[in-house]
C-alpha cells in the first residue's frame, strides 16, 4: 500500500502540472494574438532540416475526419489560406470518423498519407514509435510557432525523442442530458452524484417505462467510465503514462466492471443485447433512441457536444444539456488526452509549406477564428485567443471543456486506445462488456479478458 | 373427375407456391422503395406498403453533399469510371484469351488449359495480401484512375469469362474459321471478322455480367479507393451508414434505391442475356 | 502475323512453327496475368503465411507460429467452426430450394419468364451493398421480418432479436444468400428442361409416382448440374465477405465473424500481413479438400449422358 501512496503523491504532482498547463490554454487570451506569424514572412531565413518556403507553385494534401461542420469549418479556413499564399494550393481529404483509422493506416504504411494529416494521439505510439512516419515539427519552428503551446502539452505528442505533432485541443469526458425526457419523468436538475443517478433510473423505469433509460453507454464508453470510477475512487492513474503499466489490481477492475453492471441493473443504462437488437453495430448518436430521446443522457468528449446534439429532433433539441461531472469517490477520476494532433509526414515535399499552413490554421488570427472550436477548444494560446475574439467558440463545447478540464486530474497513456482494445465490433473492450451483459458474468468473471488483452497489446499487467 | 380435382389442386398449389416465393423474394425490395417515402417515423411502425405521409426528404438529403468532399452523383460517375475499362478489358482480354485456348492446338495447350480451370476455384483471399502489397510497389493504391481495381482485367484475369467464352466458341462451327482462312484472312483477322460476330451474344452477357459484378464490388474499393472524393457507389452507401449526422433511415435507404437503380434497369433491359448467359456457361460443367 | 495465311501445301518452316505455336500468342496477355496477378501473389502467400510479416514493421521471425495460433486461438477457432456452419447451412438450402422451384416452374406454367425475373432480381442485386443495408432494417427488432412474425401469430410470439442474438445473428446472412437463389434456379431449369420428355412417359406408363418420377428420373439427370452448383456455391460460400462487414460488422460476440472476416481484419486493421496469409491459406486448403471430396465423389453421383 505504501508503494500505491506514494506514487499516488507523483501523480498529483503530474497532474497538477497538466492542469496549470490547461488553465493557462483555457485562459491565455491575453493579446497573443499579435504573436502570430512567425516567419511566415521571414521566408529567406535559414532552415537547419527543412527548406525554405518556395515561390513556385506548391500543392499540398491535407486529411481529416469529422462531420460536416469541422469540414466546412477546415475548407474556408484552407480557402483564407490560399487567398493569403497565392502560390500554395491546399487539396483536402476528407470523411467520417468510422473506417478513417483503417484507410489511414494504410496509408501510412504505404506512403502515401497526405502531407498534413489531423491525426489521434494514439497514432504517434501505433504509425510512428520510432519516428517513422511524421516530421519533427522542431525543424519546421521557423514556420510554425511552438511557443503558443505550453510545455506538458507538447511533450504528450512528442515521441521517439521528435515533435511528432502539435496539439489541437485538449480533451475529456463528461455527461450529457437530455433534459427533454428528464422533464418529463419529473426531475428538473441534471444528476449531481451516484445516488442521482440510479434514483433516475429507477424514476425512468416507473414514470416512463422499460425502454426510456436516463443514459446510455456503448462498449468502449463502459470502459471509460470504469476507469473514471475507479480513478475516483482509488486517486491513481489507469496505468503509467509513460511505460503503460497497470496500476489497478484485478480486484480493483472487478469491482470497477460490477459498477457498471450495477448501472444496467438498475435501469440506468440499456443492456448492451437490447441496444444491439434495433442498432446493430451504429453509434449511439444514430440510433432511434437517442433522437427520439429515450436514452437520455451520454457520456462523450466535450468536442461532441454539438454531434449529440444534432442528432436530436426538434423536440428534444432543445433539452440538451451540459452536465456536471460526478464524483463517485474521494478523488476527483477521469482523464484529458491530447484529442487530435495536425502533423506533417515524411514523404511531404514541402515541409515549410505544410508548416505554415498548420500555423494559419492554429495559431494565426485569420485561420483560428475560422476554425472556431470545430476540433475542440483551441490548445493553441493564439488560436484561443483568436477564436474568442471572432465568437466562434460554441458556447456549449467551451461549457463542457470548461468543466472537463477544471475536473480531471488523471492522465491516460497512449495504449489505452490501441485499435484492438477499443475497435468497434472486434475491441477487448466490448468482449469484455458484452460477456457481462450477454451471460450476466461478474467483474471477477471477466477481468482476465480484459488483463489478457490489454498485455496482448503492451500493457505491463502485475 | 377425381384426377382433374387433384389436377386442379396441384395447380393451385404450385402457384401458390410460386406467388409466395415470388412475394418473398420482391417484398424487400417494395418496402424498401415505399420506405424511401416515408418519413422516418413510419418507416418501422408497420410492414406496409401504403404511405401516410408521402415526402421526398429522403431523396432529398440522399442528394446532398455528405460526411465529406462526396455526393451521390460524383459516387456514381466514380463507380463507372473504373466499372467501364473494367468490363471492356475483361470482355476483349478474356475474348482473346478463349480464342487460344478454343481454336488452337499447340504443346501445352492443355497443362494451360488445366491451370486456368484451377484457378477458377482460386478464392480471391488468398490473393489479396500479396496484390495489395503488390500494387502499393505499383502507386496503384489509391490512384485516381482506380489502376488497382480494373488495370488486371486487362490480362484476362477473370478465369470465369475466359472459362465461360471457351464454351461459347465450342458452338461456333469450326467451317466457318477454315473457309475465312482459304479467303486468306490471318487468324487475327479471323478473330475478330467471324468469330467475333458469331460470339457477340455471349459477348454481351459477358459485359453485362462484369457490369453487375463491378458494380455491386465493395472488396476492390475497400481496399484501393482511399480518397473520399473518389468513392464509388458501394463505398459511398457504406459511408453514409456510418456517418457522423444522425441516423435517417429513409436518406440511407433512398440513397440504396438510387445506387441500384441503373443495374436494375440493365437488368430488366437486358434479362434474357443474364439467363442464358448463366445457363450457358455451365452446362458442360 | 500477316506470313501466317492460309493453310497450303508449300509452307516454309518459319511458317509450320508459326502455325504451331500462334495460338500461345493470344495466351501472351492470359499468361503474364496469370504469373504477375495470380500465381506470384498465390506463392507469396504462402510464403508470408510462415512469417510474422507486418505491415509497418517487416518480417522478424520465420516458422510455423501463425499456424500454431491459428487452431489454438479461440477466437480463430471460433471463427473456422462459423464459416463451416455458414457454409453449411447455405448451401444445401439454397439449393434444395433452387430445385424445387425450378422443378415447379419446369411445369407448363403461365407467366414462366415474369416468375423467373422475379427470382432472378435478388441474384442479381444481391452482392450490392444496397441490399446489405436493407436487410439490417429488415432484420431489426422492429423490422419487416420481426413486425410479419407478430402478425402471423396474431401477436403471440415475439420474433429472435435478430441482429444482437448470437444464435440467430448468422441467419441473417444464410438468409440473405439463400434470397439469391435464382442464378442456381436459371441453371437447374436449364437442365430440367434438358431432361428428355419421353423418359418420364415411359414412367407413368410404369407407374411411377410423381415423386418416384423426381428421384429417379429428375435428379440423376440433372446431377452434372447439381455437381456444377454444388462446387461454385461451396467456393463462394467459404469467400463470404460483404454480407457479415456491412450487416453485421462480425458481430454479435463474433457470431458472424467468418474466416473472410479475420483475414481482412489481420490483414488491413492489425497490419500483420503474415498471419492474414496463414488464416486465408487453411480456408483455401479447406476448400480444395471439400472440392477434391466433390469431384471424387462425382464418379458415384453424377451421371453424364455423353463422355463429355
Amino acid at each position: 500500500m505504501s508503494k500505491a501512496i506514494s506514487r499516488r503523491d507523483f501523480i498529483k504532482v503530474t497532474g497538477a502540472v497538466g492542469a496549470a498547463g490547461l488553465l493557462a490554454a483555457c485562459g491565455g487570451n491575453s493579446g497573443a494574438a499579435s504573436s502570430t506569424a512567425p516567419a511566415s514572412s521571414a521566408a529567406a531565413a535559414s532552415v537547419e532540416a527543412v527548406g525554405g518556403l518556395s515561390s513556385d507553385p506548391v500543392t499540398l494534401t491535407m486529411s481529416w475526419w469529422g462531420g460536416e461542420s469541422r469540414h466546412n469549418a477546415y475548407q474556408d479556413a484552407i480557402k483564407a489560406f490560399s487567398a493569403e499564399h497565392s502560390n500554395i494550393t491546399v487539396n483536402p481529404t476528407f470523411a467520417a470518423w468510422s473506417g478513417w483509422e483503417d484507410t489511414m493506416s494504410t496509408k501510412f504504411a504505404g506512403g502515401v498519407a497526405e502531407d498534413v494529416c489531423q491525426i489521434n494521439w494514439n497514432w504517434l505510439y501505433n504509425y510512428s514509435k520510432n519516428g517513422q512516419t511524421f516530421v519533427d515539427l522542431n525543424s519546421t519552428t521557423d514556420y510554425l510557432d511552438l511557443s503558443q503551446w505550453d510545455e506538458a502539452q507538447l511533450a504528450a505528442c512528442n515521441v521517439a525523442n521528435a515533435q511528432q505533432c502539435v496539439p489541437v485541443s485538449m480533451t475529456g469526458r463528461i455527461f450529457y442530458w437530455n433534459m427533454t425526457t428528464f422533464n418529463k419523468a419529473g426531475i428538473t436538475e441534471v444528476p449531481k452524484s451516484l445516488d442521482d443517478l440510479m434514483a433516475a433510473g429507477k424514476t425512468f423505469q416507473e414514470k416512463l417505462g422499460d425502454d426510456y433509460y436516463p443514459l446510455h453507454l456503448g462498449a468502449y464508453d463502459r470502459m471509460i467510465l470504469m476507469v473514471f470510477y475507479l480513478e475516483s475512487k482509488y486517486g491513481k492513474d489507469w496505468a503509467d503514462p509513460t511505460t503503460s503499466t497497470l496500476n489497478y489490481t484485478a480486484d480493483e477492475i472487478a469491482e470497477g466492471i460490477d459498477f457498471i453492471k450495477s448501472l444496467v441493473d438498475g435501469h440506468v443504462i440499456m443492456s448492451l443485447p437490447t441496444y444491439y437488437g434495433s442498432n446493430g453495430d451504429n453509434a449511439a448518436h444514430q440510433s432511434t433512441e437517442w433522437i427520439t430521446g429515450k436514452l437520455a443522457g451520454c457520456f462523450e468528449w466535450d468536442s461532441s457536444a454539438t454531434k449529440y446534439q444534432d442528432a436530436l429532433d426538434e423536440e428534444n433539441k432543445p433539452g440538451f444539456t451540459v452536465g456536471e461531472e460526478i464524483k463517485f469517490g474521494d478523488y476527483n477520476g477521469g482523464f484529458s488526452k491530447v484529442s487530435m494532433g495536425l502533423a506533417i509526414t515524411k514523404t511531404c515535399e514541402h515541409p515549410a509549406e505544410a508548416a505554415t499552413l498548420i500555423n494559419f490554421l492554429l495559431n494565426e488570427e485569420a485561420g483560428a477564428s475560422i476554425m472556431g472550436s470545430e476540433c475542440g477548444i483551441p490548445a493553441s494560446k493564439a488560436g484561443l485567443a483568436a477564436a474568442q475574439a471572432a465568437g466562434a467558440v460554441k458556447e456549449l463545447v467551451a461549457e463542457a471543456n470548461g468543466k472537463v478540464m477544471a475536473f480531471v486530474s488523471n492522465k491516460l497513456d497512449p495504449l489505452f486506445e490501441s485499435n484492438d482494445l477499443k475497435a468497434n465490433g472486434t475491441g477487448v473492450y466490448q468482449e469484455v462488456f458484452d460477456t457481462v451483459d450477454y451471460d450476466n458474468k461478474s467483474g471477477a468473471d471477466v477481468v482476465d479478458i480484459l488483463l489478457d488483452g490489454m498485455d496482448a497489446v503492451g500493457y505491463t499487467v502485475e | 373427375m377425381g384426377m382433374k380435382a387433384s389436377n386442379a389442386i396441384a395447380t393451385f398449389f404450385k402457384y401458390f407456391v410460386l406467388i409466395l416465393v415470388g412475394l418473398i423474394m420482391i417484398y424487400p425490395l417494395l418496402w424498401m422503395i415505399s420506405a424511401t417515402f416515408k418519413d422516418n417515423s413510419e418507416i418501422f411502425a408497420g410492414i406496409g406498403l401504403w404511405i401516410r405521409n408521402p415526402t421526398l426528404e429522403g431523396y432529398q438529403n440522399a442528394l446532398n453533399n455528405f460526411g465529406g468532399s462526396i455526393n451521390i452523383l460524383q459516387a456514381m460517375l466514380n463507380t463507372y469510371s473504373y466499372v467501364l475499362p473494367k468490363v471492356i478489358c475483361t470482355v476483349v482480354s478474356s475474348c482473346v484469351a478463349a480464342y487460344g485456348f478454343g481454336r488452337f492446338d499447340f504443346p501445352g495447350r492443355k497443362i494451360l488449359f488445366s491451370i486456368m480451370l484451377a484457378t477458377l476455384f482460386l478464392p480471391q483471399v488468398v490473393l489479396n495480401v500479396p496484390q495489395f502489397l503488390l500494387y502499393t510497389k505499383f502507386g496503384w493504391v489509391n490512384s485516381p484512375f482506380y489502376l488497382a481495381i480494373w488495370v488486371h482485367t486487362a490480362f484476362a484475369t477473370e478465369t470465369y469469362f475466359v472459362y465461360q467464352l471457351v464454351q461459347f466458341m465450342r458452338n461456333v462451327p469450326r467451317d466457318l474459321d477454315e473457309a475465312a482462312a482459304i479467303d486468306g484472312c490471318s487468324s487475327f483477322q479471323t478473330l475478330y471478322k467471324v468469330i467475333v460476330p458469331m460470339l457477340m451474344p455471349a459477348l454481351v452477357s459477358c459485359a453485362l455480367f462484369q457490369f453487375m459484378w463491378s458494380c455491386n464490388d465493395f472488396m476492390g474499393p475497400l481496399l484501393y479507393v482511399q480518397t473520399p472524393a473518389k468513392y464509388p457507389m458501394s463505398l459511398f452507401v457504406k459511408l453514409s451508414m456510418d456517418g457522423d449526422t444522425g441516423f435517417a433511415w429513409n436518406r440511407i435507404l433512398a440513397l440504396s434505391l438510387i445506387s441500384i437503380l441503373p443495374q436494375l434497369i440493365v437488368f430488366f433491359c437486358a434479362q434474357d442475356q443474364f439467363v442464358e448467359g448463366i445457363s450457358a456457361g455451365a452446362v458442360k460443367g | 502475323m500477316k506470313e501466317s495465311k492460309a493453310p497450303s501445301l508449300g509452307r516454309t518452316p518459319a511458317q509450320k512453327f508459326f502455325d504451331k505455336w500462334q495460338g500461345l500468342f493470344y495466351l501472351i496477355p492470359w499468361i503474364i496475368g496469370f504469373v504477375v496477378f495470380k500465381a506470384i501473389p498465390f506463392g507469396q502467400s504462402l510464403y508470408y503465411s510462415f512469417t510474422d510479416m507486418n505491415f509497418f514493421e517487416g518480417i522478424h521471425e520465420y516458422g510455423l507460429m501463425n499456424y500454431a495460433t491459428a487452431f489454438t486461438n479461440a477466437k480463430i477457432t471460433k471463427a473456422l467452426i462459423t464459416t463451416f456452419k455458414y457454409a453449411f447451412i447455405t448451401v444445401p438450402l439454397k439449393l434444395i430450394f433452387a430445385l424445387f422451384i425450378a422443378y415447379i416452374l419446369n411445369f407448363k406454367i403461365a407467366c414462366v419468364n415474369l416468375f423467373r425475373t422475379i427470382y432472378y432480381i435478388p441474384s442479381i442485386l444481391g452482392g450490392s451493398v444496397a441490399i446489405a443495408v436493407l436487410w439490417k432494417a429488415v432484420f431489426r427488432d422492429d423490422g419487416l421480418v420481426n413486425t410479419l412474425i407478430r402478425m402471423i401469430t396474431f401477436g403471440h410470439a415475439q420474433g429472435p432479436s435478430w441482429l444482437s442474438d448470437p444464435t440467430y445473428a448468422l441467419w441473417i446472412i444464410c438468409f440473405l444468400r439463400i434470397w439469391q437463389f435464382g442464378s442456381a434456379m436459371v441453371l437447374f431449369l436449364a437442365a430440367l428442361k434438358g431432361v428428355p420428355a419421353d423418359l418420364y412417359e415411359a414412367a407413368t406408363i410404369d407407374g411411377a409416382g410423381k415423386w418416384k418420377q423426381f428421384f429417379s428420373i429428375t435428379v440423376p439427370m440433372i446431377t452434372p448440374i447439381i455437381f456444377y452448383n454444388l462446387v461454385t456455391q461451396i467456393c463462394q460460400a467459404f469467400q463470404e465477405f460483404n454480407g457479415p462487414f456491412i450487416i453485421t460488422n462480425g458481430g454479435p460476440r463474433n457470431s458472424t465473424t467468418l474466416i473472410s472476416i479475420l483475414v481482412y481484419n489481420y490483414a488491413f486493421k492489425s497490419n500483420e500481413m503474415g498471419m492474414a496469409s496463414a488464416l486465408a491459406w487453411i480456408m483455401f486448403v479447406i476448400v480444395c479438400i471439400l472440392t477434391i471430396i466433390a469431384f471424387t465423389s462425382q464418379k458415384k453421383w453424377v451421371y453424364y449422358s455423353d463422355e463429355r
